[in-house]
């Protein structure tokens, strides 16, 4: 399957290269709504023949200016659209928020809510990590590895949905802490979980990452190089996909990360090339298994004690500016926040991972067939509400 | 690490009038002058910094009516192989939308800016010189203003769709502070009464 992919591929470019069979180019609109964008993004195409010879993904769709919301806000009322750009990984994104006002004010957080906030943060990977497995799949044409991938994600949704009240937008962790703390049955389900999940990732492994035809569609497909990576400033999975050794988890650690032992997982182009589809899928699913031993060290580790910090009534920022990185499931997420000294921030902008991962479908479109394109878009694990912001 | 490399960029770039400011809470940075900013950049590409993570732009308005303002970029790099982060930062005459503040573009430095200056074009209206495809990004193509800036105000009407109509979650909002800055003031003065 692969040698045939590859074939099909060199017939490709040899077609786009002969003058005679060189035809109009013809514009192919995908999106705003299509299933294979994951959200409303629209990707102009510029086909010649089945080969695609021009993308240009256009964005905007779900633009709602948050980061000037943020600006009439003060800081405890972010939180809530913190949740609202990544929807898919929302408690990473209001972690990410709380670290960088914590650090500006410098806030203790007791230790209990760190190992609160490091078990949820993973099982948020976790959850997003499934949502990719399910939907990639659904791109590339297996319907049923989304039924099982959701099935799991349904359980972590019901934990959070428990403990914050809401299912996809939490507002739970907070600055100084977190909003409500976990149960001794909480902890017991998550154990639960853990050992279920083990057999879970072996079982999604063989269904998807080692079928023929998913290794078909995405070995040698989308290669992105180590230089490309830099140059476009991609993080997360996409970096660890091309083989680069980066996670900020292990470079920069924040909260209990230095002392938790995990590895970092990078593409090794085990099944086609260095930092093709097939890297990023493998990075991804193997993160899973890294989340899931951080987990259960967190679990090994959790102490009692209180949940929140001590935290003032109004929260004011000395004057002075941060930029605070912290590792999402879809790559870095970057928080610049200026403070003038007053209740509300100045300017707060958010560096989106998702963003900067979608500029960089213009480069490595030409050349593809338009199905593997489909299969690069899902790929690059975007959530549209990141990207507009 | 912001005093050596500020030195440094003075000086490989002659006119760069780059400053170190080390802050006591928070980030420091290094502010350049906008006029050497391409070449800043390359220096600084030579020197490590391998990713630009992104362009944030931050809008001050002239303080007294009739003084123009400034519209401050941040720059903000990465160096992926030592593990260094920089904020670069450097002022932009903020302008009119028909004649905006102008900087060079450093696509040819990052491909990362590419997006990020359009980004920036769109939000705060600073014109990159030399971008290869400046458009909006965010915002439709024909969108009025440029929303991150201070003195933004929506227009009523977009394509005859009414988009700020007068009863929006956001009035109560500006209604609240409002309020609240006036509590604020109130309780000052009543202390200050209290004082004397």
């Amino acid at each position: 399957m692969t040698e045939q992919m590859n074939g099909n591929a060199n017939t490709g470019s040899d077609l786009k290269s002969d003058e005679k069979l060189k035809s109009e180019l013809l514009t192919l609109n995908m999106g705003p709504q299509h299933p294979a964008t994951h959200g409303v993004l629209r990707v102009e195409i510029k086909t010649d023949s089945e080969i695609v010879a021009q993308a240009i993904p256009h964005i905007g769709y779900l633009h709602r200016c948050m980061e000037k919301h943020c600006e009439h806000l003060d800081y405890r009322g972010i939180i809530p659209f913190c949740d609202r750009m990544d929807y898919l990984a929302a408690m990473s994104m209001e972690w990410g928020y709380a670290l960088a006002i914590e650090k500006m004010i410098g806030q203790e957080v007791p230790k209990r809510a760190e190992y609160i906030r490091t078990i949820i943060g993973e099982l948020q990977r976790i959850a997003s990590h499934l949502m990719f497995y399910g939907t990639y799949a659904i791109d590339l044409g297996a319907f049923s590895p989304f039924l099982y991938a959701f099935q799991e994600r349904e359980t972590i949704l019901r934990l959070f949905e428990e403990i914050s009240g809401a299912r996809l937008l939490y507002n739970y962790i907070w600055i100084g802490g977190v909003w409500n703390d976990l149960t001794d049955d909480h902890l017991q389900r998550i154990v639960r979980f853990c050992d279920k999940m083990d057999g879970e990732l072996e079982k999604y492994d063989k269904l998807v990452g080692q079928n023929q035809i998913f290794i078909g569609r995405t070995a040698h497909v989308g290669v992105i190089t180590p230089e490309q990576c830099y140059d476009y400033g991609l993080t997360g999975p996409m970096l660890r996909g091309s083989g680069i050794d980066w996670d900020l988890r292990k470079k920069r650690p924040y909260s209990l990360y230095g002392e938790l032992d995990f590895d970092v997982v990078v593409g090794r182009g085990e099944k086609g090339q260095l930092g093709d589809c097939w890297d990023r899928y493998y990075v991804r699913w193997a993160e899973m298994k890294e989340s899931l031993k951080i987990i259960r060290q967190c679990l090994d580790g959790i102490e009692e004690g209180p949940y929140m910090g001590k935290v003032k009534k109004i929260i004011k920022l000395p004057v002075g500016e941060i930029y605070m990185r912290s590792e999402c499931p879809r790559g870095e997420l970057g928080y610049h926040i200026v403070s003038k000294g007053g209740k509300t921030p100045y300017r707060v902008k958010v560096k989106s991972s998702c963003f900067t991962h979608i500029s960089i479908l213009g480069e490595i479109a030409p050349g593809q067939m338009v199905a593997d394109l489909v299969a690069s878009i899902g790929s690059t694990d975007i959530v549209l509400g990141e990207v507009d912001r | 690490m912001h005093n050596d490399l500020a030195l440094k960029i003075n000086t490989e770039v002659s006119g760069a009038q780059a400053t170190a400011h080390i802050a006591e809470v928070g980030d420091s940075s290094i502010a350049v002058d906008s006029a050497h900013i391409l070449k800043i950049c390359e220096c600084l590409k030579n020197d490590g910094f391998n990713v630009l993570q992104t362009i944030s732009g931050v809008d001050y308005p002239g303080e007294e009516a009739g003084t123009d303002g400034h519209i401050e970029l941040n720059y903000i790099l990465a160096d992926f192989h030592e593990d260094r982060e920089l904020i670069l930062k450097t002022n932009v005459r903020r302008g009119t939308a028909e004649k905006l503040g102008t900087i060079a573009s450093v696509v040819g430095v990052w491909k990362a800016a590419d997006w990020q200056e359009r980004e920036c074009y769109d939000m705060l209206g600073v014109h990159f010189l030399n971008h290869p495809d400046l458009r909006r990004i965010l915002c439709p193509d024909d969108w009025e203003g440029f929303p991150l800036r201070k003195d933004y105000v929506v227009a009523e009407k977009y394509r005859d769709m009414t988009i700020n109509p007068a009863d929006k979650m956001n009035f109560y909002d500006r209604e609240f502070f409002a309020k609240q800055k006036a509590v604020d003031k109130a309780a000052k003065q009543a202390a200050a009464s209290a004082g004397e």
